[in-house]
């Protein structure tokens, strides 16, 4: 029995083998113009290695970021939206809200739908479901017949409160699909997304239709040529919100693919929290670009229903196109590895979000690069070392980073040594992160300092134990196979799929009969998808009540486990939403009514923890040093260097660096390391 | 700490202060009451230094209370002398003149303590939905009629609440236990700044916040006497008309570019009027000031000393410098007003600069039951951004304000109203090389077939549409009326009848450059989207 997973990313595709025995990997240059090319060739030579044939698969899990890229890239289908008259601007008009206050200049994305192709169709439901008017047959023909002559290739469908009676969204779509040929995509708001907020579930719509052509002639395509090579097991797809899904499910929804990639990453994090007992852990990936925060319960990532893709405007948040899927909720921050350090025009030290990505990439690189990156600081200050940097694959040149650290740091900011600037643009990067991960922890109610952190990417370990102690927390944990993170993810994640169902209405009015149906048909439904790859017994369900005080912004999520039997208990409802409010506010407040805001379903695969033993080298019989600057202190002091295959259960005390091919781990004053039975890397910090 | 130790440290910590300030104002966005506050982020949150001079400023925040909210905590203290406070006091104030211009917004500044001393301060302020009188209109012929003012006065003393003035403020608002409720969040949110400030002092060994404070005013006034060197100095002057509420207002401005600083009189402008869309001097300040900050000094965060380089003056008793009894309830419509007159002076120092006008003051749509049915619905009606001098203006976004729109299904969820159309209206952006914004039509009706009363307080720019720079021409002027033929003229009360529809045409922005100079391919798209009619491109750009 073998499972493969592949991640294909924009510039690497992953792809990783799972046997009795372990974990083996390849890691092959992405196609881009027929990424299923390098897929299959990665995993032809993967077989190659393990001596196996397709026949051997059992299954493949597959994620891709090509729905992502489509968009960012407008490379979708040809579409049209046919929306409620009178309202097909709102797809532009959005938010009607500028994101950025202070600056005069910016762009609001571009709508994937051109306005002639805005349709509006007379009809009207109204916000409590009863129809105010009906589409009329003739009109929809007028507007089939216009889309058959435009050469529409995909059609989405959005009206006015069709989350709380999608019937006429139903309807247009069965007359068009009789008329139009059967290769036009059709795609309803209410299928999508079947939330309140018109702006959001129309952007969602018509994002699924753009890119479902493609989608689903890509995936078919590379099916077919998996089972014509011999593979005949289950092949599923990553979600967004971190589960897996089918083909057929996600050639129905691929915008529910957009951060599989990412989604990935989360779901390795949340199998490592699991394998070492971790139950609250704050996982941390830190890039070339970007660094990427994820709250994880129980082993449960956090997940939100607010997204958003493609920015329009300097990657800045609120310039993208929202898509109200289910997604691991990662909040993004500019600084990563590549990310640009300089002063501002107050005399400010700055880190990112600009970055000098690969190419050119840090000063250190040799490329022509001359901004001083924060790669370039960790070499100054000897964090890492030029020698095999990225296992070799990238040979720096030691002499260019502090030189680029000094002109546009030290000078300008009138700091007499390199060190110390180098050491202060890692302490910004530092304070950045653990300030972004402080704000988000609050908005969700968590106690940082009793976190564990999980630490990702070629930067997380460098950066870890000085975030550690800005946030008060005590354990770190670097995994594992963090290299190809998001492809082993890929094998930990349970089959899974999620489904919502706007309210708003006060608790006390709700019709509690009427809305148990409705969950309990969507509990079946979510059910009856994941059981499509999965044997009935092994399939959890679980209801996400969304809750407030009417008028106010702040949702309480109540979660809990349910079947077929579920009812909604208003009274118990109101006395957990009180209580949590209490928790996280400090008050709660008299007189004001409760509002259940929205009902979400999750079917999940209940997985087994599969582990592989990890057996360490032998100890290094000579442990070398090097001199690495600390900031504090004000002076170089020595660490001792580890190879990372040689720790094992003993505990190794700080200063040291632990080395391995894709990253360091920091082991700063203070701290000792040692490796789990897995191989993943504790760091616990020593009372003091 | 060691020189080099000391310039990292400080870039760390103003970091953080800023960050105190977010946490603060995110946990108070997500508290407060009333969809249009929430999206309006109408609420700020600052952190102080000893003397009441402000360190840093959540950037969430509407320009008209990031700027206020600088002066109101000295304001404050000299009410309340600091040396009287003690630990677990909080200070409050609606006060139009001390805190953010008109009675619904509520100031709060909670004093941190170390070792016995007061370090500094934490503000926050919000909008709170209702606090008596005549609620949202510009009806009122006083301040006395605009609701409950609360002079400076403890919320809480040694951590004891104020039950008085609670009791006071549930007694007198029509929606008392979300007021309530929006109050206890400004105190909490500073007391969780209040801790997150002494965790950063502990952490970095610091007494008092004395030596961060002059890095960031340093830096900042550096900062700022760096930017506004770009403007060449002189003296600059613009003037602007708007419709009033029943007569024409004049607003003038006289700026003055030094050496670092500049200073606006407005002296010459309308005298206040006797309906409530007067500003006061400080709320005046704070849009006029973001105007010209947001063209010259983008990236300067906001505090005193970033604020202490310009200066906005005005005679006493203008509708800009409105004294009290004036009411002042609609006061955005003349403060928002402002930044188009800043940058009509700014266009004459820097040509080719400057973004064209824009709609200008938020289309505040407050529509209420006047049948059996009581509700009341506020949300925006927004028009164009001025076009900009290298790209065109936003279409129905509104600038200054950063208010966005309540979307149409949460309206008519919260409301018995129906929107039969939203949508761009043809030719309503400035033609110009780079078009204005467009402006939009919406429909409204009851959907429960009752009469509805609408106040037309912010309705503005229905004479004349926001002029072009650089050759661009005027946006489209607004136009409001009722399906039963009534044509709004003023900023009163209407009724829209049962079973009548108000339509709304809200302003387009100012076109910028010839418009004969378009891009053929920019205008083509126009015309193909339907935002351009061929008649104006024929005679406005002069496409054959």
């Amino acid at each position: 029995m073998m499972r493969i997973s592949i991640d294909i990313g924009g510039t690497f595709t992953d792809v990783v083998a799972e046997t009795e025995t372990g974990l083996s990997s390849v890691k092959v240059l992405t196609t881009p113009a027929s990424p299923d090319r390098g897929a299959l060739d990665g995993v032809g030579r993967l077989l190659a290695d393990l001596g196996k044939s397709y026949a051997d698969i059992s299954a493949i899990i597959h994620g891709t970021t090509l729905a992502t890229n489509a968009l960012i890239e407008r490379r979708g289908a040809k579409t049209a939206f046919i929306t409620t008259a009178g309202f097909r601007d709102v797809l532009d008009m959005r938010y009607e809200k500028r994101f950025e206050q202070y600056d005069l200049n910016i762009e609001m994305p571009t709508s994937l739908v051109d306005r002639p192709l805005r349709l509006g169709l007379q009809e009207r439901i109204l916000a409590d479901g009863s129809v105010l008017q009906a589409p009329r047959d003739d009109e929809i023909d007028a507007l089939a017949d216009r889309i058959r002559s435009e050469g529409v290739e995909a059609v989405a469908i959005g009206f006015l409160h069709s989350y709380r009676n999608p019937a006429h969204e139903l309807y247009v779509a069965e007359r068009l699909k009789q008329t139009l040929d059967e290769s036009v995509t059709v795609c309803q708001s209410a299928d999508v997304a079947c939330e309140i907020r018109e702006y959001e579930r129309f952007s969602t719509v018509c994002a699924n239709a753009y890119v479902r052509p493609l989608m689903s002639k890509y995936l078919g395509a590379l099916k077919a040529e998996l089972n014509r090579l011999g593979f005949d097991g289950s092949f599923l797809m990553m979600l967004s919100g971190g589960g897996l899904t089918t083909l057929e499910q996600a050639m129905r929804f691929p915008i529910r693919l957009v951060e599989s990639g990412p989604a990935g990453g989360v779901a390795l994090a949340a199998h490592v929290a699991r394998e070492v007992g971790s139950q609250k852990t704050l996982s941390l990936d830190i890039g070339g670009t970007t660094a990427k925060i994820c709250f994880i319960r129980d082993g449960n990532p956090q997940t939100t229903r607010r997204f958003e893709v493609a920015r329009a405007w300097r990657d800045v948040k609120g310039s993208g196109l929202p898509v109200r899927v289910p997604t691991v909720e990662l909040v993004e921050i500019g600084a990563g590895g590549g990310s640009i350090a300089g002063v501002d025009m107050l005399g400010r030290l700055k880190v990112g979000p600009r970055s000098a990505g690969s190419d050119p990439g840090p000063a250190a690189y040799g490329r022509g690069g001359a901004d001083a990156t924060i790669t370039d600081a960790h070499l100054t200050v000897g964090n890492i070392a030029a020698e095999g940097f990225a296992g070799g694959m990238i040979s720096l040149a030691p002499d260019k980073a502090p030189s680029a650290i000094a002109r546009h740091v030290q000078e300008p900011m009138g700091i007499s040594d390199v060190e110390t600037a180098a050491a202060g643009i890692i302490e910004l990067a530092d304070e950045t992160m653990a300030n972004a991960a402080r704000v988000h922890g609050i908005e969700l109610g968590h106690d940082i300092a009793a976190f564990d952190l999980l630490v990702t990417g070629g930067g997380g370990a460098l950066h870890a134990a000085r975030i550690a102690e800005k946030l008060g927390i005590r354990r770190i944990i670097v995994p594992q196979n963090a290299g190809v993170g998001s492809a082993v993810g890929f094998l930990r994640s349970p089959v899974a799929f999620e489904s919502a169902i706007s309210v708003m209405e006060l608790l006390h009015d709700v019709n509690v009969a009427e809305l148990s149906k409705r969950v309990v048909d969507q509990l079946s439904f979510v059910r009856g998808i994941v059981e499509e790859a999965v044997p009935a017994d092994r399939v959890n369900t679980t209801v996400k009540v969304e809750i407030r005080y009417k008028g106010q912004g702040l949702e309480v999520v109540l979660e809990h486990p349910a079947d077929t039997s579920f009812v909604i208990d208003a009274a118990q409802l109101e006395a957990e939403f009180i209580d949590r409010y209490k928790a996280l506010i400090g008050f709660t407040l008299n007189n004001i009514p409760v509002e259940l805001v929205s009902v979400s379903v999750t079917a999940r695969e209940k997985r087994a923890l599969s582990t592989h033993a990890f057996v360490p080298s032998a100890p290094q019989e000579a442990v070398p040093t090097r001199k690495v600057f600390d900031l504090a202190a004000q002076k170089q002091i020595s660490y001792q260097i580890f190879k990372r295959a040689s720790l094992g259960a003993a505990a190794s005390h700080g200063p040291a660096v632990v080395t391995e091919d894709q990253t360091t781990t920091l082991v700063r004053p203070g701290w000792s390391v040692r490796a789990s039975g897995e191989g993943h890397l504790i760091l616990d910090r020593s009372l003091s | 700490m060691s020189d080099n130790l000391d310039i990292v440290a400080q870039n760390v910590l103003w970091n953080r202060l800023i960050s105190v300030c977010e946490e603060q104002a995110n946990a108070l966005m997500r508290a407060a009451f009333g969809a249009i506050v929430r999206e309006a982020g109408d609420l700020s949150a600052g952190v102080f230094d000893a003397n009441g001079d402000m360190l840093a400023q959540a950037v969430t925040g509407t320009p008209g209370h990031v700027n206020t909210m600088a002066a109101s905590v000295r304001a404050m203290l000299a009410h309340v002398p600091a040396d009287s406070l003690n630990p677990g006091d909080a200070l409050v104030t609606n006060d139009p003149w001390l805190g953010a211009g008109h009675v619904f917004d509520f100031v709060v500044v909670t004093p941190a303590f170390l070792n016995g001393k007061i370090v500094g301060y934490l503000a926050s302020t919000s909008h709170i939905v209702d606090i008596g009188g005549r609620g949202w209109s510009a009806e009122a012929a006083s301040i006395y009629e605009e609701g409950v003012t609360f002079p400076v006065m403890h919320l809480r003393r040694a951590q004891t609440l104020n039950e008085d003035l609670l009791a006071i403020v549930t007694t007198n608002s029509r929606v008392p236990h979300e007021a309530r409720g929006d109050i206890l969040s400004l105190l909490s949110c500073n007391d969780t700044g209040v801790a997150r400030l002494l965790d950063l002092m502990g952490e970095y060994g610091l007494d008092d916040l004395v030596s961060i404070a002059s890095f960031i005013f340093e830096r900042s006034s550096m900062g700022t006497r760096k930017a506004l060197a770009r403007a060449p100095q002189g003296v600059y002057e613009s003037v602007m008309t708007l419709d009033g509420y029943d007569t024409p207002i004049t607003l003038k401005a006289r700026m003055t570019i030094s050496d670092g600083s500049i200073s606006v009189d407005l002296s010459g402008s309308t005298p206040a009027v006797v309906r409530g869309i007067n500003c006061p001097l400080n709320y005046s300040a704070a849009y006029a000031s973001f105007g010209i900050r947001a063209l010259l000094t983008p990236e300067v965060p906001n505090n005193q000393a970033s604020l202490d380089a310009i200066t906005i003056t005005a005679e006493p008793g203008l509708v800009v410098s409105a004294e009290r009894p004036s009411p002042v309830s609609a006061r955005h419509v003349i403060g928002q007003a402002l930044p188009d007159l800043m940058l009509g002076c700014l266009e004459q120092a820097l040509p080719g600069e400057v973004l064209a006008e824009s709609a200008g003051a938020l289309w505040t749509l407050s529509l209420s039951g006047a049948g059996k049915t009581p509700f009341s619905s506020l949300n925006v009606a927004l028009g164009g951004m001025g076009a900009r001098p290298s790209s065109d203006g936003l279409s129905t976004t509104a600038f200054p304000s950063g208010v966005g729109s309540v979307p149409v299904e949460a309206a008519e969820v919260s409301s018995p109203v129906i929107y039969h159309a939203k949508e761009f209206i043809c030719d309503s952006g400035g033609a110009g090389r780079y078009r204005g914004g467009l402006g939009q039509r919406i429909e409204i009706g009851s959907r429960i077939n009752e009469d509805m009363f609408m106040s037309a307080a912010a309705f503005e720019r229905l004479t004349s549409g926001p002029e072009g720079r650089q050759g661009g021409k005027r946006g489209s002027q607004g136009k409001v009326v009722i399906s039963d033929g009534t044509l709004v003229t003023d900023k009163g009360m209407y009724k829209i009848p049962a079973g009548e529809r108000v339509i709304l045409q809200t302003p387009g922005g100012g076109g910028y450059g010839d418009p004969a100079d378009r891009d053929p391919q920019a205008l083509e798209r126009d015309l193909s989207d339907g935002l351009v009619s061929d008649e104006a491109a024929r005679t406005l750009y002069t496409r054959k």
